[in-house]
């Protein structure tokens, strides 16, 4: 995990994904703090972010539904 | 970095006396102003809130007509939310932001200038609006129409003042984020940014984001009260509930922006004191932004009786109760920096603990107003009140005392009284409990807020409160005495007082130079 030669290297997707995840829950451990801030850029967390709040919103709405049907 | 060649060009030639204020660009000024400005208002803010409470000392109406209590309750909520609270945190980011990052001073060092001074016009707009006919704006410092429809000049006097301080607060803002992302010293990366930083980073975003919400909402009241549109005047077919949602569209990362900062000095202030390492420092920036985040889709909880689809209500109840996660996870935070450190309890830590403990309490009572069904019982009443005072008094409030106690000695070379300092401290401590603990029954057993007489029944709880509130008032007149001693005659303070201390500005020597790190320092 630790591959500090691709700190250049863009991230891929599912890392923008779990990033934003964690962020939702407010936990990461260092380590993924450091390889998302060297990796992530800032327009992925942007996109990543917006994309992640309205899955966020969509599924409390699920489960409103769900609840009141 | 020709920022930072301004600031060098102007080395020294600083004019003296009056002018000295009136001019300035140096981030220490401008936050010296901006501590004082605060103050000030936190005190006309805290003689109101003594009005207010002098009159419901008893049942019965005895010192203030019940217009003027409206007012009295209206203008201290804008002046302590706009005036004191906000104020007080851009002023401690003038001073510590740039000396935290190893830069020279803020980016857009007049604009700074600016954005201060558009502050006092505010404060007097607000101050004056009492002496005009019709008295000043009644209808609550959310200001819902109709009542912010029908009122006199003073509500026109409230709305000018609510554009000046939302300009101000972009441009703090706006100066915040530049010199966050632009100034920070070679080696600072990011992820090596003290909290205090990183939060005030956030909620300077937050501000970009809600404060020209607010500014459009006011400005819609303003064209609704004197040019004949009818965005919230159901009779011309607008909807006042649409004031409400555009309103706490606002409001809500509005006491965020309130609170986060808060979060960043005691993340600070544990750590020092604990000798410690914040645990959990990548955590606490993830919970940060998503607090920040969060913040932005909860606004409906406080319209739960406005009327609204259960789908509606559901949502928003679950979206609210969600955001105690990752709140939670920073009390946990704070509370595993503190296990097993060793632990001291000046000043500055005992605010930050006492912030802690009664942060949770305010914390709790939220997600309590969050439920529903509850919240139909409590809304409107003093339960309200007391949630929101456990959050932004012995939260916002404490965090604010915590941070002056922790860099006074950085600021002006010298210590105070720590004896007196603790003083405050305790006395704060109880008579805030003693003010606000009992207004949670108070508002169980049904008493309305913003009402001047109450039935007999509350007679006793409501005397607490109000001793509880004068204690509370008189207590922060020994917090002016200490600073002033501590300015005039403290003893010399140590480059570092707190031994546990690690951030850049405790390298800088005290009290600290005008311009911060003339070279950047290198951070390894
Ligand atoms: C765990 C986090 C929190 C939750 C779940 C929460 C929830 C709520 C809810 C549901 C209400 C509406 C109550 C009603 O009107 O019936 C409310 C009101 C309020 N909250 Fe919170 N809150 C939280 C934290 C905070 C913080 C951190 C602040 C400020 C620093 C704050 C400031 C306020 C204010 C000012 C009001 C009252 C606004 C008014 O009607 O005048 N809250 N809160
Ligand atoms: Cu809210």
């Amino acid at each position: 995990m630790n591959n500090t030669e691709h700190q250049t290297g863009k991230a891929s997707t599912l890392q923008v994904a779990k990033a934003v995840f964690w962020s939702f829950l407010g936990i990461r451990k260092k380590d993924d703090l450091d390889r998302d801030a060297k990796m992530i850029k800032p327009h992925q967390v942007v996109i990543g972010g917006i994309i992640g709040g309205v899955i966020f919103v969509l599924s409390i709405l699920t489960l409103v539904k769900v609840v009141t049907s | 970095m020709a920022v930072v060649q301004d600031v060098h060009g102007h080395h020294d030639h600083h004019p003296s006396g009056i002018m000295r204020w009136v001019m300035t660009t140096n981030h220490k000024d401008i936050g010296t102003l901006y501590l004082w400005f605060s103050f000030a208002m936190f005190l006309v803010g805290g003689f109101l809130a003594m009005g207010i409470r002098a009159e419901l000392f008893m049942p019965g109406i005895q010192i203030l007509e019940p217009e003027l209590f409206n007012s009295f309750t209206t203008l201290h909520g804008l002046i302590m939310v706009f005036g004191a609270i906000m104020p007080a945190f851009v002023g401690l980011a003038n001073w510590q932001v740039p000396m935290m990052i190893g830069a020279p001073d803020m980016a857009f060092a007049r604009m700074n200038n600016w954005s201060f001074w558009l502050l006092p016009v505010a404060g007097m707009l607000l101050i004056s609006s009492f002496f005009v006919p019709g008295g000043a704006a009644a209808g609550g410092w959310t200001f819902y129409p109709p009542l912010s429809a029908q009122g006199g000049l003073g509500v026109d006097m409230m709305i000018f003042a609510i554009h000046i301080l939302g300009a101000s607060s972009i441009m703090g803002a706006i100066n915040i984020i530049t010199t966050i992302l632009n100034m920070r010293a070679p080696g600072m990366t990011l992820m090596k940014m003290p909290m205090f930083v990183w939060t005030w980073l956030i909620t300077a975003y937050l501000l970009v984001l809600v404060m020209p919400v607010l500014a459009g909402t006011v400005t819609m009241l303003l064209t609704d009260r004197h040019f004949g549109t009818s965005f919230f005047n159901a009779a011309g077919g607008g909807d006042p509930v649409l004031f409400q949602h555009i309103f706490w569209f606002f409001g809500h990362p509005e006491v965020y922006i309130m609170i986060l900062p808060a979060f960043g000095i005691v993340s600070e202030i544990v750590p020092t004191f604990s000798r410690k390492p914040l645990f959990g420092y990548a955590s606490m920036v993830y919970a940060t932004a998503s607090i920040a985040i969060l913040s932005c889709i909860v606004w409906a909880h406080h319209m739960f009786t406005a009327g609204m689809p259960t789908v509606g209500q559901l949502f928003f109840m679950y979206a609210t109760m969600l955001i105690a996660v990752p709140t939670g996870v920073k009390v946990f935070n704070w509370t595993a920096t503190m296990w097993r450190g060793s632990l001291t309890f000046e000043t500055p830590m005992l605010f930050a603990i006492g912030f802690i403990f009664l942060f949770v309490i305010g914390g709790f009572s939220g997600v309590i107003c969050a439920i529903v069904p509850i919240d139909i019982q409590v809304q409107d009443t003093y339960y309200v009140i007391a949630h929101f005072h456990y959050v932004l008094v012995s939260g916002a409030l404490f965090a604010i005392f915590g941070g002056v106690y922790y860099w006074l000695p950085k600021w002006c070379g010298r210590m105070y009284d720590v004896k007196l300092a603790n003083m405050h401290f305790w006395l704060s401590m109880i008579f805030f409990n003693v003010a606000f603990f009992v207004q949670h029954f108070l508002g169980l057993a049904g008493m309305p807020r913003r009402i001047p007489d109450y039935s007999l029944q509350f007679a006793d709880f409501n005397m607490i409160s109000s001793i509880g509130a004068f204690g509370f008032g008189l207590s922060q007149i020994l917090f002016l005495y200490i600073v002033i001693k501590c300015i005039r005659s403290g003893e010399k303070a140590a480059d570092k007082p707190w031994e546990g201390a690690n951030t850049l500005e405790w390298t800088l020597p005290s009290p600290a130079p005008y311009h911060s790190f003339e070279t950047p320092p290198v951070i390894k």
